[in-house]
């Protein structure tokens, strides 16, 4: 046993995921015992909730998409120690980049419409974390205040079309645009009664490209050394300035990308309540999955199947909503802790 | 009341929690600690309070145990990062949606009701003091408590033997422990001192200046004082003029409104978040100097911490 | 297999929910808190109102879910939970029990506010304006400076309605009355509807109004600053008894109820349901003891004008904002223009969008 190096690898790899799980059922379970809720009833609704049907499914991965994307978007800047809090608003930019296409020709045939609304939407969102790259890298501006001052522009701006100039008349004063057109969704997929769309596998492929790019190629090794000591990083020729941009931007088209869906294939609309805090949802999984792109798949997975099953558990289990952030926190605090204990016992 | 100052009046008040909040964020910071956690810091503390107050019929009390609350969840980020070594920007939000899931859930039983707030002085002698005297009666008693905290805290921290400790803390652990100081040890001050202020900003929003609960009434206020702190270049002499300027900003959205100025109110509405980025770009620009941040607050800025 | 396993699985946690209850299902979506002293309250006492009056039957309810998308996979829970009515008890979840109705033929939606219908959805709502025009008179009497206030959340047609009605009623027994208009931008946002509250103040207004989701910093700010208030949504007056003028508040049980019947029944037709003074489901709160005997009198007297027919609020003339004729004398304002009001009337100071 000690002698088989895979093995002490694989326990090694499973060890936090494992332990931190538990610490996370035992904190929940005191939490809804304590509050008078039957734990072990209680998380057999979870399950049911996130995975336990094909409507369940539908849901959960529904929620994974935006959630995935905006944790990418959180994840790549981190990679170069920027801390960008900004994915709610480049979703929000996005999603209002990408309808203006829309608007501007509802009539147009799917070839044209979905390319250019797409296009749109991840200018939008480039544009939208580009200002706060552009800032820090010429004038030294902290990002993490840009993007957030950023994101609730976003969303006073997408209010303002909404409840404004592109509210559409046949609504009768409800504001949202007008219903996009099918020639704006992105093909749908659907599997055993679960449905998504194309959207959701090529995020994945996005997450996984991610890791290739940063993880296995030079790049990643510059956003390191960029991050860990940017005078090295000088002397070696690799410059701060269009690296901060660049990636800043490219995260705000990964969340550009989940406004846009958001938009055109879930709600069908532009309107005021776009994202559900999907972007802080996102910021949250990114650093749970210590920033690393594979980890984020399965997280915004697990993220995704506890928002799912918050309406189960009100239903079902008459716990009033909150409980969801509650338990959000709960693993959040668990995972870390145990994270965290692990390295330091290993150090010392 | 003149206009200027009518305007003043409601800056002020609208300013208020989101001062306390970044004054304590700078102190917290200052020792070379972040949190992000403030907003949740603010709930519990407005939903502490408010329920204390509710209980007790005293608002004082209110602001007291909204204060302790914050205090009692910033322990948590105390915990996970100064203990467990959790990385500070993660921590804090964890903070941030415990407070968020804790006081919704467990403030359920205190919307709609009903509390005794302070003692308003709109009608007492001070209102019918010339000029100001409007004025000043329209302030509350946490405008007042935050301008001595305010005070206080400026003072103990850049001047005085106690505040140059707190203060390196932030800059270099290094000479900290040269001098036989446990950094560790002030920086759970910074957390829990902050932690006790955006209580008590909560608390102030909750008890004192809207006499009401519900869940996630901070609206976002939290996040954007943690910003502030940085607008404020972790100065607490600042804390006042940055966030009054947001102040300002979100009252003007709402007097151009009264005055039936053509302008959709959502592009009013960006005000509060457009001049302070207005105001921290122009401030970049005037000084040469980048160097505000506590030395210690980098390496968690470049996410290593 | 495993589509068998899993509405094997459905069936077991269906079972064990359906089987608690022999009578009718009957489920509620909540914007806010069910708790909020406002909007939601006012829906979920209607809710505890057919739980009371109708034998067997059986409700539930979702809470703080966002007028978007995921208030179809709320509702979609709740048929999966075996409710067969649902009340979709926000303005904007209009667009997602539509799609949903089609999807679901055998259950009875009912959508609040709404002015479209499907073959099974209906709506309901209660032409809370009479109640505003009567409190407008009670605002245009009690007013010194004659300037009004309103604290508005967004401007939606609902809002709009309860705006003009203010200032109608008011002119009508205070000609230069003016409505200041302040949108906080959000239902929820204590802190901004103190603010928006003082900043009226400032301007002069000393009554004010408001249409956000619940009305207590309205209130408590109207207290601290001494003015008079009109409320909203529930009869909130032991907040500020000498303070409170009257205001509007809504009875949703009895039209709840008799519609849960009618679907048990059979009878049930999708039509939109105005419930008003006269049915009973918008209610003038109690006046406050700053209303004198004889307004008192004045408000009550047009109170009956209007349940029996002979007051119409949108009677003609009315002039907007900018002076144009919009209801010639003699005239009444068409049902489907007061649904979609998009404009301000003479008087009201502040932006339609």
């Amino acid at each position: 046993m000690k002698n088989s190096p895979i093995l002490t690898l694989l326990a090694d790899r499973l060890m936090v995921p494992l332990l931190g799980t538990t610490v996370f059922i035992a904190l929940a379970a005191a939490f809804f015992h304590f509050n008078g809720y039957p734990p072990g009833k209680i998380f057999v609704q979870i399950l049911k909730g996130a995975f336990g049907d094909a409507f369940s499914i539908t849901t959960t991965l529904g929620k994974t998409l935006p959630i995935l994307l905006c944790a990418l978007a959180t994840a790549l800047p981190a990679r170069m120690g920027l801390i960008s809090v900004g994915a709610e608003g480049q979703l929000y930019f996005g999603a209002l980049a990408g309808t203006a296409a829309v608007l501007a020709h509802p009539e147009a045939s799917a070839w044209l419409m979905l390319p250019a609304m797409l296009a749109l939407a991840l200018l939008g969102g480039a544009l939208w974390g580009a200002i706060p790259g552009v800032l820090r890298a010429a004038l030294g501006v902290n990002e993490t205040i840009v993007t957030i001052l950023l994101n609730y522009l976003a969303i006073k701006l997408v209010e303002y079309a909404v409840y404004g100039p592109w509210k559409d008349p046949s609504n009768l004063g409800w504001p949202a645009t007008m219903a996009f057109p099918g020639t704006a969704q992105f093909p749908a997929i659907a599997c055993d009664g679960v449905a998504s769309n194309w959207a959701l596998p090529f995020a994945v492929v996005l997450a996984l490209a991610l890791f290739v790019l940063v993880e296995k190629s030079r790049l990643g090794s510059a956003l390191a050394l960029l991050r860990s000591n940017p005078r090295v990083a000088r002397l070696a020729g690799i410059r701060y300035a269009p690296h901060c941009i660049a990636v800043m931007a490219l995260a705000g088209m990964l969340a550009g990308l989940a406004g846009i869906v958001q938009a055109a294939n879930v709600q069908n609309h532009l309107q005021p309540d776009l994202s559900s805090g999907y972007g802080y949802v996102g910021f949250l999984v990114a650093w749970l999955a210590g920033q690393s792109f594979l980890r984020i798949i399965p997280l915004a997975l697990v993220m995704g199947g506890l928002l799912s099953a918050a309406d189960a558990l009100q239903l079902f289990a008459q716990l009033p909503y909150a409980n969801t952030l509650v338990l959000q926190a709960l693993l959040f605090i668990s995972v870390l802790g145990v994270g965290a204990a692990r390295s330091k016992w290993r150090r010392a | 009341m003149s206009a200027m100052l009518g305007l003043l009046s409601v800056a002020l008040l609208t300013a208020t929690p989101v001062w306390l909040a970044t004054l304590g964020e700078t102190l917290t910071q200052r020792t070379g600690v972040i949190n992000l956690g403030v907003e949740g810091q603010m709930l519990v503390g407005a939903a502490a309070g408010f329920a204390a107050t509710y209980l007790s019929g005293n608002p004082w009390l209110g602001l007291l145990a909204g204060a302790l609350a914050g205090m009692a969840l910033s322990c948590l980020h105390a915990l996970l990062c100064l203990v467990l070594g959790v990385n500070q920007i993660a921590s804090g939000l964890a903070v941030l949606f415990l407070g968020n899931g804790l006081s919704s859930f467990y403030g359920t039983t205190l919307v709609d009701k009903q509390i005794t707030g302070f003692h308003s002085l709109t009608h007492s002698a001070a209102a019918r003091w010339p000029v100001v005297g409007q004025f000043i009666a329209e302030l509350t008693p946490s405008v007042y408590l935050a301008f001595a905290l305010w005070l206080a805290c400026a003072v103990l921290l850049l001047r005085t033997q106690a505040g140059l400790v707190w203060r390196a803390s932030g800059e270099s652990a290094d000479a900290l422990r040269m001098l036989g100081k446990s950094p560790a040890r002030w920086r759970l001050a910074g957390i829990l001192v902050g932690g006790l202020f955006t209580g008590l900003a909560g608390a102030a929003l909750s008890v004192d200046y809207t006499r009401t609960w519900v869940a996630q009434m901070t609206a976002g206020r939290g996040l954007l004082a943690v910003g502030l702190v940085i607008v404020a270049r972790w100065n607490p002499w600042l804390a006042l003029p940055v966030a009054l300027i947001y102040g300002l900003a979100e009252a003007l959205a709402l007097r151009l409104q009264s005055l039936g100025m053509n302008v959709s109110p959502y592009l009013l509405g960006t005000l509060p978040y457009l001049v302070p980025l207005i105001v921290l770009l122009l401030s970049y620009r005037a000084s040469r100097r980048r160097g505000a941040m506590p030395q210690e607050l980098s390496g968690v800025f470049r996410g290593m911490a | 297999m495993s589509k068998y396993f899993l509405s094997l699985l459905c069936a077991l946690a269906l079972g064990v929910a359906a089987s608690a209850q022999a009578g009718i299902k009957v489920g509620y979506v909540y914007v806010g808190a069910k708790s909020d002293g406002g909007y939601n309250q006012a829906q979920d006492t209607g809710r505890l109102y057919v739980q009371k009056t109708v034998p067997g039957v059986a409700t539930n309810f979702l809470e703080n879910v966002p007028e978007n998308a995921q208030v179809t996979q709320a509702m979609e829970r709740m048929i999966g939970a075996g409710d067969k009515i649902i009340f979709a008890t926000s303005y904007g979840y209009l667009p997602y029990a539509l799609e949903l109705a089609k999807k679901y033929p055998q259950v009875t939606f009912m959508h609040c506010g709404g002015a479209k219908l499907a073959p099974n959805l209906g709506t309901y709502f209660a032409d809370m304006f009479e109640a505003m025009y009567l409190s407008g008179i009670a605002a245009g009497k009690a007013t010194k400076t004659g300037r009004i206030g309103f604290v508005a959340a967004h401007p939606i047609p609902q809002i709009l309605q309860d705006i003009n009605a203010i200032a109608l009623g008011a002119q009508s027994v205070n000609p230069k009355a003016t409505v200041t208009v302040v949108y906080t931008g959000a239902w929820n946002d204590p802190a901004k509807d103190v603010a928006a509250v003082n900043t009226l103040v400032d301007q002069g207004i000393d009554v004010v109004g408001m249409h956000v989701d619940s009305p207590v910093p309205v209130i408590e700010a109207a207290k601290k600053r001494g003015i008079k208030v009109i409320g909203y949504h529930f009869n909130d007056e032991s907040f500020y008894p000498q303070g409170w003028l009257t205001g509007g508040y809504w009875n949703w049980g009895p039209i709840m109820a008799a519609v849960v019947r009618s679907v048990e029944a059979g009878t049930w037709k999708s039509q939109p349901i105005y419930g008003n003074l006269k049915s009973g489901a918008a209610k003038l709160a109690p006046f406050g003891p700053a209303v004198d005997a004889q307004t008192r009198k004045l408000i009550l007297d047009k109170e009956k004008a209007i349940e029996d027919g002979k007051l119409n609020v949108w009677a003609g003339p009315i002039y907007a904002q900018d002076g144009k004729l919009m209801v010639p004398k003699g005239g009444v304002l068409p049902r489907g223009q007061v649904d979609a009001m998009s404009f301000f009337v003479k008087g009201v100071i502040g932006n339609t969008q």
